[in-house]
């Protein structure tokens, strides 16, 4: 990591703190809803086949989703703040690179995302849910749930901040992360899901790779298939989105 | 910090700027047309020698903020050529940041960081190591008068200490070369004379080469040795302030103001 990108990170953590109201908020609702649905679904795992009979364990890679997924609009929101206030444009006018810019942001919140999402997890196996694949199961699924985040809704909201500069914008688009969830066996396994449409919906969604990858390391341990096809649709995504990005980033040279 | 800042600044050396030892700035014939179609620079060519205060004169929408923003690396040319301390700012952008401090007309600054956070930042960003980046930000912070406020969070701050805190973190890493781009737009009297007083003082004692964009014509008379005066893109007459006046009579009873008006037939006040 280079000096500068450490710096712009550095920045942004220390401010996490000033702003708890962000910190709370991005975490209350998927704790909460995490509490809910376990109590509304429960049921669901006496169904034949549903293969724990801990429903919070199911659920457990979901919520980390939904903590990182929609959690990382907030690096967008910030990105729309600094852009509006003419920091950014502060920011360009020293020697540093577009590139240390953007990964000095992504670093700070991806860093907050693991922490967020890894207190989602203490309270999955604080209702009695286990990591199969232990520890380092548990960090490689928070690693995979963030850099699926960045990919998606991250480079998502980055291109509309930089594109409206406008922090209500991207605050609009929340809602759309949680579409990208639901549409995954998030909630109920594949053969629980009663239409057909909504199947094949979800066989293209990219999000179900991911989170099945995360719930092979939930509920079974390491399964390097479904771990390496998660890291192919976050590089698949990456290689979309990283050229768009840069490319939006340097338009604010007028 | 006890002492004058300036000299504390100084340190060893005798500061970044090189007074008289050529050009600092270098433009030739630039011109910016934006993707609307508004051209808002048509061929503007001036020079600045190393260690002078020039000022770049008129009412807003004139071109001067653009003319900045390219200096600045900020707006890309469509045409012409800017050479800002020895390089080329459309060619080697990342050079002319290092030797260049760039004070916004909008001030953009981090709500959530400290005056001191902020100005430590952008001295590390500059290179600085840790230790120099703390003392330099204590001393630029006491030069502009926010030494006091310097723990506290700019969201706090009023419109007047944010621009002082942002001309702090552009001289911060001693730049050869200052941009001020309406330095003094908005600010009360008191606030106005500290900026002054700093750019007086950053140009005599550490050479520093300063240009600034202004729309009043008092403060480009206090402050600039030279100015042009910008209309509708284009210069439309550069040289001294006494210069400028003379050619209307006597230059006590002249101001630069007749000057615009005789120049472009508009006051500024019509012209903005």
């Amino acid at each position: 990591m280079s000096s500068a990108t450490w710096l712009l990170t550095r920045r942004t953590l220390i401010q996490f703190p000033r702003n708890p109201m962000v910190l709370g908020f991005s975490v209350a609702p998927v704790l909460m809803m995490f509490l809910v649905f376990g109590a509304l679904f429960e049921a669901v795992k006496q169904l034949p086949g549903f293969p724990t009979d801990n429903y919070f364990e199911y659920l457990a890679p979901a919520a980390v989703l939904m903590t990182t997924v929609p959690g990382i609009a907030n690096s967008a929101v910030g990105l729309a703040t600094d852009i509006q206030s003419r920091y950014l444009h502060k920011l360009l006018t020293l020697p540093v690179s577009i590139g240390s810019i953007m990964a000095g942001r992504l670093l700070a919140d991806g860093a907050r995302l693991f922490v967020q999402a890894g207190a989602v997890l203490l309270l999955a196996i604080a209702l009695g849910a286990q990591v199969a694949s232990g520890f380092a199961g548990a960090l490689l699924m928070l690693l995979i749930g963030a850099l699926f985040g960045i990919v998606t809704f991250g480079v998502l909201t980055a291109n509309l901040a930089l594109k409206t500069k406008d922090p209500q914008a991207v605050q609009a688009i929340f809602p759309m992360a949680f579409l990208l969830i639901f549409l995954t066996t998030a909630y109920q396994t594949d053969e629980q899901v009663p239409s057909g449409v909504l199947r094949a919906v979800i066989s293209v969604n990219p999000t179900e790779y991911v989170l099945q990858a995360m719930r092979d390391l939930m509920l079974t341990g390491f399964d390097w298939g479904s771990i390496g096809l998660a890291f192919a649709v976050i590089g698949g995504l990456t290689l979309i989105g990283l050229p768009l990005t840069i490319r939006n980033y340097r338009s604010i040279y007028s | 910090m006890p002492g004058d800042p300036i000299q504390h600044l100084l340190g060893p050396t005798v500061g970044n700027g090189a007074r008289g030892e050529g050009d600092a700035i270098v433009v030739e014939r630039l011109e910016k047309r934006y993707p609307n179609g508004m051209e808002a620079v048509r061929g503007i060519s001036f020079c600045v020698r190393a260690g002078e205060v020039f000022g770049l004169l008129g009412p807003n929408g004139a071109g001067k903020s653009t003319t900045m923003g390219i200096l600045g690396t900020l707006v890309r040319p469509t045409s012409g050529r800017a050479i800002v301390a020895g390089h080329d700012v459309a060619k080697a952008p990342h050079l002319v940041r290092r030797r260049i401090g760039f004070a916004m007309q909008e001030v953009g600054l981090d709500a959530l960081a400290t005056g001191r956070e902020l100005v430590v930042l952008h001295a590390r960003l500059h290179g600085l190591s840790r230790r120099e980046a703390a003392r330099r930000a204590a001393l630029v912070l006491d030069l502009v008068g926010i030494g006091d406020a310097a723990s506290r969070r700019m969201s706090e701050y009023s419109g007047g200490m944010r621009r002082r805190v942002d001309l702090a973190s552009a001289l911060v890493h001693l730049p050869p070369v200052l941009f001020l781009d309406e330095p003094t737009e908005g600010l009360d009297p008191h606030g106005r004379a500290a900026i002054w007083d700093a750019t007086e003082r950053l140009n005599d004692e550490l050479g520093m080469t300063v240009v600034l964009t202004t729309h009043y014509m008092e403060e480009a008379d206090r402050l600039c040795e030279r100015v042009a005066i910008v209309d509708r893109g284009r210069i439309v007459v550069e040289g001294t302030p006494q210069q400028l006046k003379r050619t209307l009579g006597a230059p006590d009873a002249v101001t630069l103001e007749d000057v615009y008006l005789h120049t472009t037939g508009r006051t500024l006040e019509v012209a903005a």
